[in-house]
């Protein structure tokens, strides 16, 4: 402010009043002298019609309209439920929320107990074991999808599998070989007994029966006991041969 | 009224909150939008003016003043933070260099875009509108704070005072030297135009 004297008022007296003569709660003398200083103050003068052109551009501004989602943002944010839980109330729940609450409250410790490292740990490590396991084993995941779950389907594919790894379990290699060097084995601490000649025909067929071991030996011994098919007739030659004890002991 | 909402609020009710949000969002929301300039900065702010009410409504005083009172101050509080944050970004812009100084007006009133339409259709336009909304922008803080409290929200002096915690003085001079400023500014704008 210039700080200029005009008649009875001064400047900074008019600055003071020109809020209330905007507003237009000034009267009286004070009203006039007021009007008279701003009608020759150069600097009040302007000041005042400036003041009142501005008040005109503020006041024709109109309230701005708030974002439709503003109170549920600011819900959402402070209480963390939204306005329409608010206007339903607990009470009123529906038994969507009653139940992901109760599933909330019951699934938490677990969740709880999901989030340590430890538990992650262990969980990786057995999800990567079954996968390798059912990688090995040929199981695709994929296939499930696939499976037929009626009873009798179940039923069917039950005995499928039991004969497919019965099967299976007859055809490894290492397992035939096994059986094999045991029949061996046991053949070996078996005292020998060699084939009687004198045995019918009856008791050799049963033993090539028995026989499955299939080793070249035994075939010959097959060959050798059809040999043994003729018939043997009980005599007594005028030279009788020399027999061991063995044989006698069998004559005997 | 509000008394009661805010004891209730205080007590756990969660629908008096809401009632709060719902009475005071829009007088808000307003006062950012004009101070900050943009609806997208009036939108955080008005959430974070709230988020900061839900905070401290244990600190409001009924004896002290109105609650509406409270509820300009927190959110001028929070519009002076914000603008203290931005200062940076807003000097980068290199519009607000000395916006903080309103005694240069003239320098300020060049910076104004030249996009308001013809004087004769003053502020019925919706570009007038914009420009006076734009010119605003241009105010230093205190006038701007000052005259969105008297002529937008048409708070009287002594709420502004204490809002603004100034004398009712200060205030009365801040909302004159706010106006004709903001006026000083939209007819140069205009006369450049012509």
């Amino acid at each position: 402010m210039a700080g200029k004297e005009n008649n009875r008022m001064q400047c900074s007296e008019f600055d003071a009043l020109l809020s209330q003569a905007i507003d237009g709660t000034l009267a009286g003398e004070k009203l006039t002298a007021f009007e008279e200083h701003g009608r020759e103050c150069q600097l009040c003068g302007p000041l005042l019609q400036e003041a009142e052109a501005g008040r005109s551009w503020l006041k024709s501004l109109e309230e701005v309209e708030p974002p439709s989602d503003l109170v549920m943002n600011v819900l959402l944010r402070t209480t963390g439920v939204s306005t329409v839980r608010l206007h339903g109330g607990p009470s009123r729940a529906s038994w969507m929320d009653r139940v992901s609450e109760w599933a909330r409250v019951i699934a938490s410790p677990v969740i709880n107990v999901a989030r340590q490292p430890r538990f992650a740990m262990s969980f990786s490590m057995a999800f990567f074991t079954l996968s390798v396991t059912l990688g090995l084993s040929g199981v695709k995941l994929s296939d499930l999808r696939h499976v037929d779950l009626r009873p009798s389907a179940i039923r069917r594919t039950y005995y499928e599998t039991q004969g497919r790894v019965v099967k299976y379990y007859e055809n490894i290699r290492i397992v035939y070989e096994f059986e094999s060097r045991v029949r061996q084995f046991k053949q070996a601490t078996t005292p020998a007994q060699p084939p009687p000649e004198q045995q019918n025909n009856n008791d050799r067929k049963d033993k090539t029966k028995d026989n499955t071991s299939g080793q070249p030996e035994q075939k010959q011994q097959r060959n050798y006991s059809q040999e043994g098919n003729q018939p043997v007739f009980a005599s007594l030659p005028n030279d009788p041969p020399v027999v061991n004890g063995a044989t006698y002991r069998r004559f005997v | 009224m509000a008394a009661l909402l805010v004891r209730r609020c205080i007590s756990g009710d969660a629908a008096a909150w809401e009632e709060i949000v719902q009475r005071y969002h829009r007088r808000i929301y307003n006062i950012c939008y004009r101070f900050a300039g943009s609806s997208n900065d009036a939108d955080d702010l008005t959430q974070e003016v709230f988020i900061k009410m839900y905070r401290t409504l244990n600190s409001y005083d009924v004896d002290r003043g109105a609650f509406m009172t409270w509820v300009t101050t927190v959110t001028r509080n929070l519009l002076v933070d914000h603008f203290r944050k931005t200062r940076q970004e807003r000097m980068t812009d290199s519009l607000d260099t000395t916006s903080s100084d309103h005694e240069d007006a003239m320098a300020l009133s060049e910076r104004i875009p030249d996009r308001s339409p013809a004087p004769d259709s003053r502020v019925q336009t919706r570009e007038a509108k914009e420009a006076v909304h734009q010119a605003l922008q241009k105010l230093s803080p205190e006038l701007r704070e000052s005259v969105i409290l008297r002529d937008l929200q048409d708070m009287d002096y002594r709420e502004i005072a204490t809002v603004l915690k100034v004398p009712e003085g200060t205030v009365k001079s801040r909302i004159n030297r706010g106006r004709a400023e903001l006026a000083r500014l939209l007819q140069r704008t205009y006369r450049q135009v012509m």
